[in-house]
């Protein structure tokens, strides 16, 4: 329940924040990419990194990588089908042995075949995801973001910040 | 309005949040590579790995492991081997590659067989992963050498019971008996149809006129020269009709012969029905020693499998199971590549072990192993593994850089106490004492040819209560209580999905010979009872097609024989009378 209750404060937060919605839509698919790929690999740390480094909306990060992270969990099997398509392919063998031999490189889990598929799902859908979400923010911040804001449920969720505090000292 | 690309005050958070990092690391780096090498470590060996420290000292490329424990993967409560200190040297640059090499290793305190106090084995009860699979598979190659146990504790020969739609003598005595009736019927209708009757009559008339009749009365001559003829021609039906049913009655005969062949055949069946226990020496030495000398072969076959699926030749990418984690695991894919290093390397190890740790005298062993590579083709060299010691000798290589890879091993190993044992099927219990086991093995692509031997000089026998009342217990018993040395090897040899196993040991000619003595009358007995239970099924059906045929026989012998009987005397009298009438013998 308090998780739910954090997401949907991260969704509205972002939503009215003060980002354009560039920046909240580069920030989610920043964010999809921690979701979409298993979480403990180097390549996430670069796209942490990012999200902290470029002036996007570390929210919608957040926001991109609790809303992708059970969408991860659902497309593994798919993760998986298309990292051995990759990994053995004939075609793509000698990129792979010489990424495999190089220094660094295999930390980051490339050959793994969820961890590969997982990464070239989200680089392609990333570019994609980011106009669709730009969109969409632009959208709902000239219709129904302004009555949305004003709404009780708005400030009802919104108040509920004395109850993380409250979960802060709890026992 | 201008957006910024960079939000430059968040460095300053990131390279904290560095520093937080590489805290950490510092503080649970030793943590963190001991849970991981448990892991990797129990993956691998499909039983338990634990370790109780680790220190990594990666800018020296030293690793210092202490209280190293590996569990059998085939007993519940053994250990495969403890070593109380490991201290490897490792190249540290290859580390970012994610390969480990390690210069060598020097293993002090190694300890084998030693109990533990939890279960061990990990893939015999997941079945999961490499091992499990490996594990399973041998499993099954190990249970298609189960051999039935020899059936002696009681002296019992069991018999199944026999069903007596499976003998062919009474569907042969049913199909006889219908060919009798149908000789029967057909010989009746051929007689009927010789028509006898009329020319009998006929010629006894002739004959009374022909008493009353002069010799110039030469019609009556003629009459009688025609009843001859007719006589004569109803004689040579009657012979046809002799040779027809003797025909028929030498088949009927065949078939009673037939009858008596079905019978033997019975006998032949229900004999098969018996499970008489084999009298033969090899087949005692496999009955009893085989399911125990199998065990080496599977364990040591376990780990030539190991080491193939996790040592292959070749240098095409290997996929193996990802890590487990919360996520699916996925594969992960290796690719090897020509001179370069391979994922996993121990160049060199030295290995200083104890044999009998409990024993007043525990005796110190060394030895050595090299070239343990996860790319043999990128190594170059086999690995080999060697071991000295007073009461002890052994080695192996694993040959994996050519496509068929050839895996060797040999040991002999002096003066283990092995545990007291129940041989199977017999009611003894076998303790060996000290002994002196061998082993060879020699896994050739998929053609193994392998040799396990036990040699005591000092075994003692222990009787099973439970079967004091048995005579073939007390025989056995008598046989082999007073032999006090133990001979027995094991042989493998053939394609490795269906070998042929050979078993023999110096208890089995002393066994099987007083076993043929007594047993043989009992299985002699046994296949009496056998005919005698076959008879009693068919000798109701066979007895009264016997009495039929013989009496469809004598019946028609009979009719033939009194119709020739009649024929020939009307006609003696008739050629008498024309002899005394004409005076001259008739043509």
């Amino acid at each position: 329940m308090f998780a739910l209750i954090k997401l949907i404060q991260s969704l509205f937060g972002a939503l009215h924040s003060e980002g354009t919605p560039g920046q909240l839509a580069a920030g989610m698919v920043l964010g999809s990419f921690l979701g979409l790929t298993p979480l403990f690999n180097l390549h996430n740390a670069l796209i942490f990194a990012a999200l902290v480094l470029l002036n996007v909306s570390f929210a919608g990060g957040l926001l991109g990588w609790a809303l992708f992270v059970p969408v991860g969990f659902l497309l593994d099997p798919l993760f998986d089908w298309i990292g051995h398509r990759l990994l053995l392919a004939e075609s793509l063998g000698g990129l792979w042995t010489s990424l495999y031999n190089t220094p660094v490189v295999p930390l980051t889990n490339f050959n793994n075949t969820v961890v590969l598929g997982s990464l070239v799902f989200a680089l392609l859908a990333s570019v994609p995801l980011f106009f669709v979400l730009r969109w969409a923010v632009a959208r709902y911040r000239v219709t129904i973001g302004e009555r949305v804001r004003q709404s009780r449920f708005y400030k009802t969720v919104m108040a509920s910040k004395v109850y993380n505090v409250y979960k802060m000292f709890r026992p | 309005m201008t957006i910024k690309v960079f939000r430059w005050r968040a460095v300053g958070p990131l390279l904290v949040l560095f520093v937080i990092g590489c805290v950490l690391w510092w503080l649970f780096a030793d943590t963190i590579a001991r849970h991981e090498t448990t892991k990797v470590g129990t993956q691998i060996m499909g039983a338990k790995v634990e370790i109780q420290s680790l220190h990594l000292d990666l800018p020296n490329g030293k690793v210092l492991i202490r209280g190293l424990t590996i569990a059998s993967p085939h007993e519940a409560f053994r250990n495969l081997l403890q070593a109380d200190e490991l201290v490897a040297d490792l190249d540290v640059v290859p580390l970012t590659e994610e390969k480990v090499i390690i210069n060598r290793i020097a293993a002090n305190g190694l300890r084998f067989g030693t109990p533990r106090a939890t279960d061990g084995r990990v893939a015999a009860k997941s079945g999961e992963g490499i091992a499990g699979r490996v594990l399973a598979e041998t499993k099954a190659w190990a249970s298609q050498f189960q051999i039935p146990v020899l059936q002696l504790a009681t002296g019992k020969i069991s018999i199944d019971s026999l069903d007596p739609r499976r003998l062919s003598t009474i569907p042969a005595a049913t199909a006889l008996s219908a060919r009798a009736d149908s000789a029967r019927r057909a010989w009746q209708a051929a007689f009927d149809s010789l028509r006898l009757g009329p020319t009998l009559d006929s010629a006894s008339a002739t004959l009374e006129r022909l008493r009353h009749a002069r010799a110039t009365d030469l019609a009556a001559l003629n009459e009688a020269r025609q009843a001859l003829d007719r006589l004569k021609r109803a004689r040579d039906r009657v012979t046809a009709l002799d040779r027809n049913v003797k025909t028929g009655v030498a088949e009927l005969r065949a078939g009673l012969a037939g009858l008596d062949s079905a019978r033997r055949r019975d006998y032949a069946f229900a004999r098969s029905l018996l499970k008489l226990p084999s009298l033969e020496a090899p087949e005692i030495g496999a009955a009893l020693f085989a399911p125990g000398a199998i065990k080496p072969f599977e364990r040591v076959l376990y780990y030539a499998q190991l080491a193939r699926r996790y040592m292959p030749p070749g240098l095409l990418p290997r996929a193996s199971t990802g890590p487990s984690r919360l996520r699916r695991a996925g594969e992960d894919v290796r690719f090897p590549k020509e001179h370069a290093l391979p994922a996993f390397l121990l160049r060199s190890a030295e290995l200083s072990f104890l044999l009998h740790p409990a024993s007043a005298q525990p005796q110190r062993y060394a030895g050595h192993l090299t070239g343990l590579t996860s790319d043999p083709a990128l190594y170059g060299r086999p690995t080999s593994f060697g071991a000295t010691g007073p009461q002890l000798a052994a080695g192996a290589m694993l040959n994996h850089l050519r496509d068929i890879p050839v895996d060797t091993a040999g040991a002999t190993v002096g003066g283990i106490t092995l545990p007291a044992f129940q041989l199977p099927g017999v009611p003894l219990r076998l303790d060996p004492g000290a002994v002196t086991t061998q082993l060879g093995f020699a896994l050739n692509g998929d053609t193994i040819h392998a040799r396990f031997g036990i040699r005591s000089t000092n075994v003692r026998w222990a009787r099973d209560s439970g079967f004091t009342n048995s005579t073939i217990g007390d025989l056995i018993w008598r046989t082999v209580s007073g032999i006090s040395n133990l001979d027995v090897e094991a042989r493998l040899s053939g394609a490795l999905h269906h070998p042929d196993l050979a078993v023999r040991s110096n208890l089995d000619q002393a066994i099987a010979s007083r076993l043929r003595a007594v047993l043989g009358e009992q299985v002699a007995a046994a296949e009496k009872q056998m005919r005698d239970r076959v008879d009693s099924l068919i000798n109701d059906k066979v007895g009264p097609v016997r009495a039929r045929v013989n009496e469809v026989q004598s019946q028609a012998q009979a009719q033939v024989a009194q119709q020739q009987a009649r024929l020939d005397a009307l006609q003696k009298q008739l050629e008498q009378r024309l002899r005394e009438l004409t005076g001259f013998r008739l043509p």
